[in-house]
C-alpha cells in the first residue's frame, strides 16, 4: 500500500537526494470547512481515493486533526502550501 | 429562487451549474470582492493594522437598496465589533494582523516560529496570488449574464475555493473558531431581532454553505455519476 500522492513524481528528484527525518502534514478541525469539501481536497490533491480521503476527513473532525501526508520537509512544505490554499487548517512539523 | 449546483456531463465536457437570482449573485460577488481586497498580493503594502481606509466598494450600495439577503454584510475589519474572547491558546499565531487573514494564511507550524516565519515568507506571496486569482474567476463566472451559472472544471475549482475562503473569512467575523460556536451562535440569533446584522450575516453564511455544499459534493470524483474514480 502506497500512500504516496500522485504528484510526487514532479518531485522525486530532489526528494530522493536526503532520506531524513520523516515530517508530517497535518490538517486541523475547523467549524467552517465541509466535510464533502474537504473529502474533496484530499482526493484531488492527494489522489486518495475516496475511502482514505473520508477516514482522513474523519478523523480530522472528531480527533480534532489528522496526518494526510509524510515525507521530506520540502514536500511537507508544499503540501502545507497547497492545502491552505484551499482553504484548508494545515501545517508541518517533525513527526515525533 | 437558488437552485443548487448539479453536474451534467462527464470527462473535459463536465458542467457545473446553477440557478441564483440577481441579488444572490450580487450578494456572493460582493462579498468575494471583499475577500480579495483582504487577500490580494496589493494588500501587504497597505497591511498597516486596522488604520487604512479601507474602501468598501460598490457593494453596500448595490445591495442595501434591493433589500433581503445579506444587507450591507461588511467584512472589512473596521466594522466589527471588538471581540473579547481570549485567543485560543493552542490556535493561531494572531499577532496583530486581522484574524480573519490568520484564517487564510495560517501560521505554517504550530512548534516552531521560526519556521513559520520563513514558511510565511516564502509562501505568503503566492498564496495569497492563488486565493486572489479564485476569487477573480469565480466572481467572473457570478457576474456573467443570465441567471445560470455554468461552470467547466477548472472555474468550479476557482467557486469551490473562493467559496470556502469567503465562508472562512464571514465564519471568523461570526466568532465561529470552534464546533461549538456554531450551535452557540444559532442559540443567541434565535432571540435576536429581525434587524439585527448578525442575523443578515448569518443568513448570508448558511446560504453559502449550501451552495459550496452543493458544488463540492457534485465535484467529488466518483459520488453518483454511474462510475468510480479509477
Amino acid at each position: 500500500m502506497s500512500i504516496a500522492p500522485v504528484e510526487q513524481e514532479v518531485v522525486s528528484s530532489d526528494s530522493a537526494v536526503e532520506p531524513d527525518v520523516p515530517w508530517i502534514t497535518l490538517v486541523w478541525n475547523d467549524p467552517v470547512n465541509l466535510m464533502s469539501y474537504v473529502t474533496y481536497v484530499f482526493q484531488s490533491y492527494f489522489g486518495y481515493d475516496r475511502a482514505k480521503a473520508e477516514k482522513l476527513m474523519m478523523d480530522v473532525h472528531t480527533k480534532g486533526r489528522a496526518v494526510v501526508s509524510h515525507g521530506p520537509r520540502e514536500k511537507m512544505e508544499i503540501d502545507t502550501e497547497a492545502l491552505q490554499g484551499y482553504g484548508l487548517w494545515a501545517t508541518f512539523q517533525k513527526d515525533d | 429562487m437558488a437552485r443548487a449546483f448539479a453536474r451534467k456531463g462527464r470527462g473535459k465536457d463536465v458542467r457545473y451549474s446553477a440557478k441564483l437570482d440577481a441579488v444572490e449573485r450580487a450578494v456572493v460577488a460582493g462579498l468575494m470582492e471583499q475577500v480579495h481586497e483582504l487577500v490580494a498580493p496589493e494588500a501587504i503594502e497597505d497591511a498597516a493594522p486596522q488604520g487604512e481606509a479601507h474602501h468598501v466598494d460598490d457593494f453596500d450600495a448595490i445591495v442595501s437598496g434591493l433589500g433581503g439577503l445579506g444587507m450591507g454584510v461588511s467584512l472589512s475589519p473596521d466594522d466589527q465589533l471588538p471581540d473579547d474572547r481570549p485567543v485560543p491558546a493552542d490556535a493561531r499565531s494572531f499577532g496583530d494582523r486581522d484574524p480573519a487573514l490568520e484564517r487564510l494564511l495560517p501560521a505554517g507550524n504550530r512548534a516552531d516560529d521560526q519556521a513559520s516565519a520563513e514558511f510565511r515568507r516564502l509562501t505568503e506571496h503566492s498564496l495569497r496570488t492563488r486565493k486572489a486569482r479564485h476569487l477573480e474567476s469565480a466572481m467572473g463566472a457570478l457576474r456573467a449574464p443570465g441567471s445560470t451559472v455554468e461552470l467547466d472544471e477548472r472555474v468550479a475549482i476557482d467557486m469551490v475555493v473562493a467559496l470556502t475562503d469567503v465562508r472562512l473569512v464571514l465564519g471568523e467575523r461570526l466568532g465561529l473558531r470552534e464546533d461549538a460556536d456554531v450551535d452557540r451562535l444559532e442559540e443567541e440569533l434565535a432571540d435576536v431581532d429581525d434587524d439585527d446584522p448578525r442575523g443578515h450575516a448569518m443568513a448570508v453564511y448558511d446560504f453559502l454553505t449550501w451552495l459550496q455544499e452543493t458544488l463540492a459534493s457534485a465535484m467529488l470524483p466518483g459520488a453518483d455519476h454511474g462510475r468510480r474514480a479509477t
